[in-house]
C-alpha cells in the first residue's frame, strides 16, 4: 500500500499565511517583478507544498503543479502548433481552463515538466515524486482542433509529442509517471484508441506507468482495463459510488489508484471511515497493488482543508497497517 | 392580466456588469475591515445607478441591475441564508480565487435577499428591470456540502428558499424574474433532481420567467430542459452555436417559448462589429420565429472592462435596430406583446 495524491495541490494558503504566489503573478502581470523573481516564488511555493505533503505523511508526492495555470495550457503552450484560447469549464467543476487551439502540426519543442520534476525530487529528498502529465487523449478531447479536424490524428500527434517528454523522464530515472485521462470516461467508445496510445507510450517508459481518471463512471470501460499496458489505473470512488462495483473484478495485472477521499468537498472523512474503505479494497486487491489517494487533485479545496484531508487519509491507512502487523 | 409591449427583438443583458474601480477598491477595503458596510453599500447604489443609466443611454429594452452587491452568483446567496458558511480561498482559474459556500446546517431564509436592490434599481427607470436569482441546483452544485446526507435534499430545500425570494420579487413589482441554472447541464445524471427543484422554485409565480443556462452540453438533457416551466431560455449562441443550432434542428424548440439569443462573446476583449452581430442575429432567425427572439450577450459581462461592456452592448443595439427595420419591411410587426396573469 502506498499513500499518494492525484496531481495538483492548492497554490495559495489562507490568512494569516500570505498569498505570495497570487501576489507575485499579479505583480509580474503588471510588469513590477521580473520573470526570474516570479520563478523564485514558484520554486519557494513548490518547496512549501512538497513539505506539506511530506509532513502529512504522503509517501508518493507530486510537485503540486504550482506552475500550471491548468492541466491543458501548461502543456500546450510548450508545444508547436498550438495557441491558447478562451476559458472553458473544466468538466462539472466551477473551475475553468484555457482551451488549447490546434493551428498547425503538433510537435514537441522544449522540455515540459522534466525540469520541474528534477527540482521537486531534489527538494523531496528520499520521498519519491511522481511525474504527472495530462494524457494525450484528454488533451485531444479538451482542445479545439482547427488543423487535424480528426480526433484520432490529433490524439496521436499529442502522443508523439508527449513521448518525447517521456523519453526525457526515462533518461532522468523517473520511477513513477502518471497520465491523467478523465475524458475517456465520457467517451467509452474510444477505449481502443486509448489502448493503442498507451501501447506506444509504454515502449518508452520502464518505471511505474499510471493512468488516472476522475469525476465520472468507469463502469462502461471496466472490461477493457486489463488491456491497458500500464501498471496502475486510478479511479474516483467519491464522485460515482457505482465505481465500487469494479473492486471485485479489478484486473489482476493492474494496481488500483483508490480515490476515496473527497477532493471536491470540505467535509472531512474520519480515519475510521478511510480505514473501513481500505479494508474493503484489501478483500479483493493485494496490498502491493493498492495506491490510496484523494478522488482527484486537491485544488478544489481551500489549502488548509486539503492538508487536513491528507492527514486523515494517512491516519486511516495507519489504522489498517497497525491491525495487519 | 398584464400586457407588456416590447419592440420586436427586445434587447437585454444576462445579469452582471463590470464593477467600477471605486467599487472594487471599496469591496477590498470592506473585506479588510477598513470601511463600514454603509460606505460600501452607498457605492453599490451609486454603481447600480450607473449601470441603469448606461443601459438607458444605449437603448436596452429590459434592464438588469448589474449585481454590484454580488461577488459570486452562488456565494452571494449563501452569505444571506441560514445554514451556510463561507470557505477559504479556492481557485477558479489562473490567478483568480473565490470563497465558496459551505453548507453546515439546514438551509433557511430569514429575510428577503434581493428585493431591496431590485426596488432601488426599478425606481431609477421606467423600463422593466429583471429580478435576478441563482437557481437551487446551481447553488447546491457550487457549494461544499457538510450537512445534508444527499444532494437532492439540499437542492430541494434551496428550491423552497429561492421560491420565497422569487415570490417576494414579484410582490415588489418584478415583471421579469430570471433564475440562472448554469450547473444543470454539467450533471446530466441528476436532471431529475434539477427538474423537481425547478418546479418548486417557480411554484405560484406569474411573472415572465427566464432561465439562463451556459457552458454545457445539452444533448443528453435537451428534451427535459425545454420542458422546464419558464417563458424563456437564455442561451449562449456565440460560444456554443456549433452545438446549439444542430441540437435545435434535430430536437426542436417549443414554438410557444421565447429564446434569448447570446450574440456577444463575453470572454473576449474584442468588440464585435455591428455587421458581425447582425450575422449572428440572422443566423438565429433561421431557427426561430422573430417574435420568439430576444437578443443579449452570451453571459454576464462582469469579466469585461466597463468600456468593453459598453462598446459591446452599443454595437449589439445598433445591430438589432438594423435587423428590426428589415423585419418590419418584410411585414413583421414592430412590437411584440407579452401577456401575464398578474
Amino acid at each position: 500500500m502506498i499513500i499518494t495524491v492525484v496531481d495538483h495541490y492548492p497554490k495559495i494558503p489562507n490568512p494569516p499565511r500570505e498569498p505570495k504566489l497570487r501576489k507575485a503573478i499579479h505583480a509580474y502581470d503588471q510588469g513590477k517583478i521580473t520573470k526570474e523573481e516570479l520563478e523564485k516564488i514558484f520554486d519557494e511555493v513548490t518547496q512549501e507544498v512538497i513539505e506539506e505533503q511530506i509532513s502529512a505523511g504522503v509517501e508518493l508526492i507530486t510537485d503540486g503543479q504550482i506552475r500550471w495555470e491548468d492541466g491543458q495550457s501548461y502543456i500546450a503552450r510548450k508545444l508547436e502548433g498550438t495557441q491558447i484560447g478562451g476559458l472553458i469549464r473544466y468538466f462539472d467543476n466551477n473551475t475553468y481552463y484555457r482551451q488549447p487551439v490546434i493551428v498547425g502540426e503538433i510537435k514537441w519543442k522544449e522540455p515540459i515538466i522534466v525540469e520541474d520534476w528534477k527540482k521537486a525530487q531534489k527538494w523531496a529528498g528520499s520521498i519519491p515524486v511522481k511525474a504527472v502529465l495530462t494524457g494525450p487523449y484528454t488533451l485531444g478531447r479538451l482542445s479545439r482542433d482547427e488543423y487535424y479536424k480528426n480526433l484520432e490524428k490529433l490524439v496521436k500527434a499529442y502522443t508523439n509529442a508527449l513521448i518525447e517528454e517521456t523519453k526525457l523522464l526515462e533518461e532522468n530515472k523517473v520511477k513513477y509517471l502518471q497520465f491523467n485521462e478523465p475524458s475517456i470516461q465520457y467517451y467509452p467508445e474510444d477505449i481502443d484508441l486509448l489502448i493503442e496510445v498507451y501501447k506506444e507510450i509504454r515502449k518508452y517508459f520502464s518505471g511505474n506507468l499510471a493512468i488516472y481518471t476522475y469525476f465520472h463512471t468507469v463502469i462502461p470501460i471496466k472490461n477493457r482495463l486489463k488491456d491497458l499496458p500500464v501498471d496502475t489505473f486510478g479511479i474516483d470512488f467519491v464522485s460515482r459510488k457505482e465505481n465500487f462495483e469494479i473492486i471485485q473484478e479489478f484486473p489482476k495485472n493492474l494496481a488500483l489508484g483508490y480515490g476515496i477521499v473527497d477532493a471536491r468537498n470540505t467535509k472531512l472523512e474520519t480515519p475510521e471511515q478511510i480505514a473501513s474503505l481500505i479494508k474493503k479494497a484489501l478483500e479483493c486487491i493485494p496490498e502491493d497493488k493498492l495506491f490510496v489517494n484523494p478522488s482527484c487533485g486537491l485544488e478544489y479545496l481551500p489549502r488548509e482543508r486539503a492538508y487536513d484531508k491528507l492527514v486523515n487519509l494517512v491516519k486511516g491507512v495507519n489504522l489498517v497497517r497497525g491491525e495487519r502487523k | 392580466m398584464k400586457e407588456i409591449k416590447l419592440p420586436i427583438l427586445p434587447t437585454t443583458s444576462v445579469g452582471s456588469f463590470p464593477k467600477p474601480d471605486y467599487l472594487v477598491k471599496a469591496r477590498n477595503q470592506y473585506a479588510r475591515g477598513l470601511i463600514p458596510y454603509s460606505t460600501l453599500h452607498e457605492l453599490e447604489l451609486k454603481a447600480t445607478e450607473e449601470v441603469i443609466r448606461l443601459q438607458e443611454e444605449i437603448g436596452i429594452d429590459i434592464l438588469v441591475h448589474g449585481e454590484m452587491e454580488r461577488g459570486d452568483m452562488a456565494t452571494y446567496f449563501a452569505e444571506n441564508l441560514e445554514g451556510f458558511t463561507i470557505s477559504g480561498l479556492v481557485r477558479s482559474y489562473g490567478n483568480r480565487y473565490y470563497k465558496k459556500p459551505i453548507v453546515i446546517g439546514k438551509i433557511r431564509r430569514t429575510k428577503p435577499i434581493t428585493v431591496d436592490m431590485f426596488k432601488y434599481a426599478q425606481s431609477l427607470t421606467k423600463k422593466p428591470v429583471k429580478g435576478m436569482l441563482t437557481g437551487p441546483y446551481t447553488i447546491a452544485d457550487w457549494s461544499f456540502n457538510e450537512y445534508y446526507d444527499n444532494k437532492r435534499d439540499l437542492v430541494l430545500d434551496l428550491a423552497e428558499v429561492i421560491n420565497q425570494e422569487a415570490l417576494d420579487l414579484e410582490k415588489a413589482g418584478a415583471l421579469f424574474v430570471q433564475i440562472d441554472e448554469p450547473a444543470v447541464p454539467t450533471h446530466p445524471e441528476e436532471i431529475e433532481i434539477a427538474k423537481e427543484a425547478f418546479k418548486i422554485t417557480t411554484r405560484g409565480l406569474r411573472s415572465f420567467l427566464i432561465t439562463h443556462i451556459c457552458y454545457g452540453d445539452f444533448r443528453p438533457i435537451w428534451k427535459e430542459v425545454v420542458n422546464f416551466p419558464v417563458h424563456q431560455f437564455d442561451l449562449e449562441f456565440t460560444n456554443n452555436a456549433d452545438k446549439l443550432y444542430p441540437l435545435i434542428e434535430n430536437e426542436g424548440f417549443p414554438r410557444e417559448k421565447y429564446i434569448a439569443v447570446g450574440v456577444i462573446d463575453v470572454h473576449s476583449h474584442r468588440i464585435e462589429s455591428v455587421d458581425e452581430i447582425k450575422a449572428r442575429i440572422k443566423e438565429a432567425l433561421k431557427h426561430f420565429n422573430p417574435e420568439q427572439v430576444f437578443i443579449d450577450p452570451d453571459c454576464g459581462l462582469k469579466t469585461r472592462t466597463w468600456e468593453e461592456a459598453k462598446a459591446k452592448l452599443e454595437n449589439m443595439v445598433k445591430a438589432v435596430m438594423e435587423v428590426r427595420e428589415e423585419l418590419v419591411k418584410q411585414g413583421y410587426p414592430s412590437e411584440i406583446t407579452i401577456k401575464l396573469d398578474l
